[in-house]
């Protein structure tokens, strides 16, 4: 009995120590300062984490120490909270976290050779495209990817997560066509959210803002020939075979 | 004579043992795949920790559930069900009784053998039962029984037999009213063969 509470304890203290190593923020964010950290990230990765190693371990523990076998109370335990409760814990907040890292710069850029160029042309403070000039200054303070592309509401998020499970298809199985086109007309509501009613646009924008309002004019027909929303890199045009 | 060969109807061990093992290897995957979303996100871990790992997570979920409950059944259970082949012995006679049978289907034939000769005694058929006797007398049972037709039974243990015995009522009356039954018929056959006997 005694041989099975060290082990316990034992397992309790690499867990703990496990969890420690791993839950520590990954280097990007290291750089980071304090104040930019998004905290619903972080709580949520060390939350998971330590989810993830108790749950290995009893499920671990549980099939070592029973191989499959139910025998009493002991191992119906270990069963239940390994296999059922702490996996329904993991992806049921799981998605919180999904859901707030689906908006972030690094998973965009995460599908390297196709979104990698337009990431690496919005973080370079040389580039005069739309998406450097807002990066940059740091007009979006964050998830500027997300901010300028998501028009959907509430029935087009089931849409857009339609769309989003083929482009990862057709990235893993290489069956994108480069340059990428998207999907509808950029939509003006997108830079009308946030510049629509601002001094500064309005005193640009005295004569046109009516026709903008009214449909006729688009934001790009104006500023794509000056300020192009991005610039493709040659790395994304030589992939296209 | 056909060697006995009970077939009780429940699920092989082996069978939960690899449910169990599955859905543990499943949870595994989970966490793995949890892992791997936490340490490196992108469009392919997402994808697999939203999608594939709640469907995972569901798998398990109800191989354990179905396990759990499969395992409440048979625990609660009052009955354990057994098939017999035709021929098959289902209680020998002048063994120990451990269980009361209730016919659901088929066919059973009850028999006496004394010195070498078999005596049909009774044929029993669904919703009849047999073997309680040995049970209420803690006697040898006093007969064979034999399958003639494939034959399917609800076993009920000595205790939960001599327990039901004792509250419910009913079922006492419906067992003294067989066994009256069946030694009238014992003493008629007897006093048949007596008389048959007396008149060679």
């Amino acid at each position: 009995m005694s041989c099975v509470k060290r082990q316990i304890a034992d397992l309790v203290e690499y867990g703990l120590c496990a969890a420690l190593v791993v839950s520590l923020p990954p280097e990007a964010t290291a750089q980071q300062h304090a104040f930019q950290q998004d905290p619903v990230d972080q709580y949520m990765s060390r939350f998971l984490t330590v989810v993830i190693l108790i749950g290995l371990g009893l499920v671990l523990w549980s099939l070592s120490r029973y191989r499959g076998r139910d025998i009493g109370a002991i191992s119906w335990g270990f069963l239940i909270a390994g296999t059922s409760i702490f996996p329904m814990m993991l992806t049921g907040v799981g998605t919180i976290l999904a859901l707030e890292r689906v908006r972030t710069v690094p998973l965009c850029g995460s599908c390297h050779l196709t979104m990698r160029s337009y990431v690496d042309d919005m973080m370079n403070p040389e580039s005069n495209s739309l998406a450097a000039v807002h990066y940059t200054n740091r007009y979006i303070a964050e998830n500027q990817c997300y901010e300028c592309h998501t028009s959907y509401g509430m029935l087009g998020t089931l849409e857009a997560k339609k769309q989003g499970v083929i482009d990862v298809y057709k990235y893993y199985t290489h069956t994108f066509q480069l340059p990428l086109q998207l999907r509808h007309p950029y939509r003006d509501g997108d830079c009308l959210k946030c510049h629509a009613g601002a001094t500064k646009w309005i005193a640009a924008h005295e004569e046109s803002q009516q026709r903008i309002f009214a449909g006729e004019l688009t934001c790009m027909q104006c500023h794509r020939e000056t300020n192009p929303a991005h610039h493709q890199t040659l790395e994304a045009r030589e992939f296209n075979p | 004579m056909s060697t006995p060969s009970v077939r009780t109807i429940e699920l092989d061990p082996r069978i939960i043992r690899w449910t169990l093992i599955s859905a543990q290897v499943l949870a595994l995957t989970v966490y793995l795949l949890g892992a791997g979303f936490l340490l490196r996100t992108s469009g392919g871990t997402l994808f697999l920790f939203s999608v594939v790992a709640p469907a995972m997570v569901l798998l398990a979920t109800l191989a354990l559930a179905g396990v759990a409950l499969y395992r409440y059944l048979r625990r609660s259970s009052l009955f354990a069900f057994a098939l017999f082949e035709p021929g098959d012995i289902i209680l020998q006679q002048g063994d120990q009784g451990d269980f009361a049978y209730f016919i659901q289907q088929g066919e059973v034939e009850v028999f006496r053998r004394d010195t070498e000769v078999e005596t049909v005694i009774a044929r029993l058929k669904k919703g009849q039962h047999f073997g309680e006797t040995a049970l209420i007398s803690n006697a040898p049972h006093h007969a064979t029984v034999r399958a003639r037709t494939r034959v399917r039974v609800a076993m009920l243990g000595k205790r939960k037999f001599l327990h039901m015995l004792r509250f419910v009522h009913p079922a006492q009356g419906d067992l003294m009213s067989t066994m009256n039954q069946q030694a009238t018929r014992q003493a008629a056959k007897r006093a048949k063969a007596a008389a048959q006997s007396r008149k060679d």
